[in-house]
Formats: structure tokens, sequence, C-alpha cells
């Protein structure tokens, strides 16, 4: 791989034959069909597709919140799971900050913690050294809603690596912030992954930032979301954002671009004829 | 949006003001309405008569309010968990609300005897049902996306409750107990008139077989002034430590 950790052969993760279909009364909307994934240990995979075609439906299982339809297969750390087994296995960071507004932000970050039983203060002290890193000092003792949105982002991303598991889904974590504070971000991101060696499955609707971030971009076809196109992205690191406009970058920008131009061409007229 | 404490000020000394000169100018007499200074010399004529109704009145208020909120904390939080528990008692809640409590009072009395109790207990049941109500409400109305967040951590039922659903239905409980306190206040009034000898309820009581017109007025005065200190004092105690009503 990329950054030379990551270890294929070993998988943390394995998913084969999962869909997804959602039933009610009226429709049937199958928004995941025959997902097949690898992921190494270590690695930093990225995911994108058009909206809608089911990349938070796919964290909702890994992160033991939904059961895929029946005959999925789902390894973790090579042990066959049921999703429901996968809840608080996996440290999930939703679409949504979903900071609790009346803890300070000290206290939403540690929250992970003392729902594994340990005690504030012991959460506390394994906290501090973070917030330097994270951007937040100084705003330990505000209240969620006085901080700006990329702020408050990072106090979720915060809470996310507080929660030290073996696997870690970022659900359009940068999606609502400008492009300045996401470059930031991005650059920031890769340090403090590399540092604290975790896996991280990346979801984004930025192609950019899918090659930029990832050691592999898994493109996904519009709904029913299937794997459109796995790239590996030989790109060295540490990435200087003077990479974003290296020819490689460039080529690499080109086809996931023509992958997903074809699928959002199809969202398109699919939500046209819906 | 707020108007000055001062202006507010004034502007009940202006309508004691009115009602003095305008029971004065249309010459009423004392059995109809009585001028704003005896009313406030009976006041200040009696203050440990005063002092000891009140004294009492509260203290069935609060052990009511008290008792009351923790049912329907204890009730609502109940409904809110568990569905089959909602449809089984939950409409027994409603109906027995249908009953005015006055229906009640006579039965209360000869249960609990003419002491303190049995206003206690007219109060714990006014509490009780907008506490159950909004406890019940607010816990199921939470969001669902921070109720997942929490299960993806691995939290189980008890830490979602603590952590999540009592935080997340605070604000809608607080405004249960503003309301809850009110009516206490009013539980313990009424339940005096079914037999004591202290408490501001029986002091109205005997104020009214007496025609004593002053000290009706200083009654009312007094019960008016203490609900408006609960009320403040709950608004308060909201506006400090319950802030995040808009945030969810
Ligand atoms: N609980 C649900 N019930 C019914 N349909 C759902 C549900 N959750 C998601 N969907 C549908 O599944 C599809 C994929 O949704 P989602 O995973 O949120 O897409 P993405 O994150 O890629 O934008 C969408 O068409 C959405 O309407
Ligand atoms: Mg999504």
């Amino acid at each position: 791989m990329a950054n030379g950790t990551a270890d294929i052969a070993a998988p943390i993760l394995q998913l084969s034959n999962l869909s997804m279909t959602f039933e009610s009364a009226h429709v049937t909307v199958v928004a995941l069909q025959d997902i097949g994934i690898r992921i190494g240990r270590g690695e930093f995979v990225t995911v994108v597709g058009p909206s809608g075609c089911g990349k938070s439906t796919l964290f909702n299982i890994l992160a033991g919140l939904a059961e895929p339809d029946a005959g999925a297969e789902i390894r973790y750390h090579g042990e066959t799971k049921r999703a429901l087994e996968l809840l608080g296995q996996v440290a999930f960071m939703p679409q949504r900050d979903l900071l609790l507004p009346w803890r300070r932000v000290v206290d939403n970050a540690i929250l992970p913690l003392q729902v594994e039983g340990m005690p504030r203060a012991a959460a506390l002290k394994r906290a501090e050294p973070l917030f330097g890193e994270f951007g937040l000092s100084g705003f330990e003792r505000h209240y969620p809603q006085q901080l700006s949105g990329g702020m408050r982002q990072r106090v979720a991303l915060m809470r996310t690596f507080l929660f030290e598991r073996d696997l870690t889904l970022l659900d359009e974590p940068f999606g609502a912030l400008d492009a300045l504070t996401r470059s930031l971000m991005q650059r920031w991101l890769l340090e403090v992954w590399q540092k604290h060696q975790r896996t991280i499955l990346f979801i984004t609707h930025d192609v950019e930032e899918a090659i930029f971030l990832g050691d592999r971009v898994l493109v996904m076809t519009a709904r029913p979301g299937r794997i459109k196109l796995v790239l590996e992205v030989p790109l060295a690191r540490p990435r200087p954002s003077s990479m974003l406009t290296s020819p490689e970058f460039i080529a690499l920008k080109r086809q996931v671009l023509a992958a997903i131009e074809e699928e959002s061409v199809k969202s398109f007229q699919q939500t046209a004829a819906d | 949006m707020r108007t000055g404490f001062g202006a507010q000020l004034a502007a009940l000394a202006g309508i004691l003001m009115l009602w003095e000169v305008g029971v004065r100018a249309f010459g009423l007499g004392s059995h109809v309405m009585p001028t704003a200074s005896a009313v406030f010399r009976d006041l200040w004529a009696n203050p440990e008569l005063m002092a000891r109704g009140i004294v009492r009145t509260m203290t069935e208020t609060l052990l009511g309010f008290a008792i009351g909120a923790a049912i329907g904390f204890g009730f609502g939080s109940a409904f809110a968990v568990s569905r089959a528990f909602e449809r089984l008692l939950f409409p027994l809640f409603v109906l027995s609300q249908a009953i005015p409590v006055i229906a009640f009072g006579a039965l209360v009395v000869m249960w609990l005897g003419n002491g303190i109790w049995s206003k206690v207990a007219i109060a714990t049941y006014l509490t009780a049902f907008p506490v159950t109500v909004n406890t019940c409400r607010g816990m199921q109305s939470v969001d669902p996306q921070r109720l997942a967040l929490l299960r993806s951590f691995g939290a189980g039922g008890w830490t979602i409750f603590w952590r999540l659903r009592v935080p997340f239905a605070l604000p809608s409980i607080a405004a249960a107990l503003k309301l809850g306190i009110s009516l206490g206040l009013i539980g313990a009034i009424v339940g005096e008139w079914f037999g004591d000898t202290v408490g501001l309820g029986i002091l109205l009581l005997q104020a009214m077989y007496n025609e004593n017109l002053p000290r009706l007025w200083a009654l009312i005065l007094v019960c008016g002034a203490i609900g408006i200190f609960i009320y403040a004092l709950f608004e308060a105690i909201e506006r400090r430590w319950i802030f995040w009503k808009q945030e969810i």
C-alpha cells in the first residue's frame, strides 16, 4: 500500500454479497446490491458515489445499526459476524456532528469513554492531550452551540478518535465546511491518521478529497449501490497540497470523474423518473 | 421584549392607587370591596397568622409537588420506555384526570385524616399528571440519530436513558414542573377546605364566614404572591440550568 503499513493479506474487514433492501408499504428500495470489500489494517479507504447511492446505509450496517439482507457475509478480524454484533466494535462518525447541547466540548468528546464505563476524571485525563492536536485548546469548556461548524466537526472527530476501535468510519466529515477549512482539515486528518495508525473508511462526494486522502478509492454506482470501481492511489505520502495539480493526480481524477459522471447521469434520470 | 423591573413595579403601584381611589370615589362599602389600604392594614396587623398559614400551605404544596413530580417522572419514563406499559396504563391516567379532584376530596380526608397528608395527596395528584405526560412525550421524541450514535458506542438501555433520554426530555419536564407546582398550590388550598385548622385555605374559609373582606383580599394577594414567587423561581432555574431547548 501507499503508506506501507496496510496489510490487505490479513484484512480487518471483509464484506461479500452484502445487499440491503428497504421495504415499506408502497415501495421497495434496493439501497445496496452485492457489495464486496476488503479493507486492510491501517488502510485509508475513501468511498465516493452519487448522493442516495447507499453510502450512509453501508456505514449504518458496519456500525451495527442496521442488519443487511440475508445472505450477506461480514467478516471482522476474520470472524463472521452479524451486523448487530458490531455495535460498540467500530468507531462511527455520522454525517451530522450530533453533539449533545447540554454537554460542554470536553464532555462531548469523552462521551464514548463514559459509555464504556470509564469514570469522568480518567476520561478527561485521556482526552486532555488531544485538545491541542484537534485545534480545540481553550474551547474545552464551551458549549457546542458556541462553536463554528468546523470546530463542531473537530469535536465530533475527537469523540470518534477517543473511541479507539480497529476500524473508524467517517461519513462526509468535511461535507459542510468551506473549501479553505476543508483542505486544512484534510491535511490535519492525514497527520492524525498516520500518528494514530487507525484504519479509516471515509465517505465523501468530493472526488479530489477522495484521491488526496485515500490509499484506495471505491466508486459506487447510483441506486442500487454497487462497487463500480476500485482505484489504487499510488501517490507517495506525506502528500503536499501541490500534489493536487500534478499530472498523476489529474489522471486519477479523470478516471474517477468518468466513472462518477456515468453514474450521476443515471442517478439523475432515475430521480426524474421516480 | 422584557420591560424593566422598575416599570413593572410602577404599574403595580398604579393599579393599587386606582383601586384605592376607585373604591373611595364610588363609595363602595367595605362589605362589597375594601380599599387597598384596609387590605394592607389587615395584612400588617396579623403577621403571625399569615406566616403560619403560608408555612403550612407551602409545606403541603412542596411535599405534594415533590412526590407528584417523582411519581410523574417514574411513570412517564416507564411509559416512554415500554409501549406495552403505556398502552395498558396511560388511558387510565387520562381518565383519572377527567374526574375533578374535588370529587376525591372527602375520600382522601377519610383515608388520610384531617392532617397534612390529605392535602399533600391532592397536590400530588394534580402535579403527577402533567409531569407524567411531558416526561413520556419528551423521552419519546428523543432524536433517533443521537440514539443511534450512542448505540454505536455500545450503550445499553440504562446508559441511553440517563445520558440521552433524561437530558433530552428535561426542557419539556421543566415546563410540566412549572405547571405542576401551580396546580399543587391550588390542590393544597382546596384540600384544606375539607377540614383542618391551619393554612391559607382555612383562613380563606374563615374570612368568608365572617364576611371579613379586607382579610379575604389580603389572603388573595398572599396566594397570588406565592404563585408568582414559585413560578418565577422555576423560571429562573429553567433559564440557568436547562438552556438547550432550541438546540436539539
Ligand atoms: N430507513 C430507510 N427506509 C427507506 N429507505 C431508506 C432508508 N434509509 C435510506 N433509504 C434510502 O436508501 C437510499 C440510500 O440512502 P443513503 O445511504 O442515505 O445514501 P447516501 O448516503 O449515499 O446519500 C436512498 O434512496 C434512501 O432514500
Ligand atoms: Mg449520506
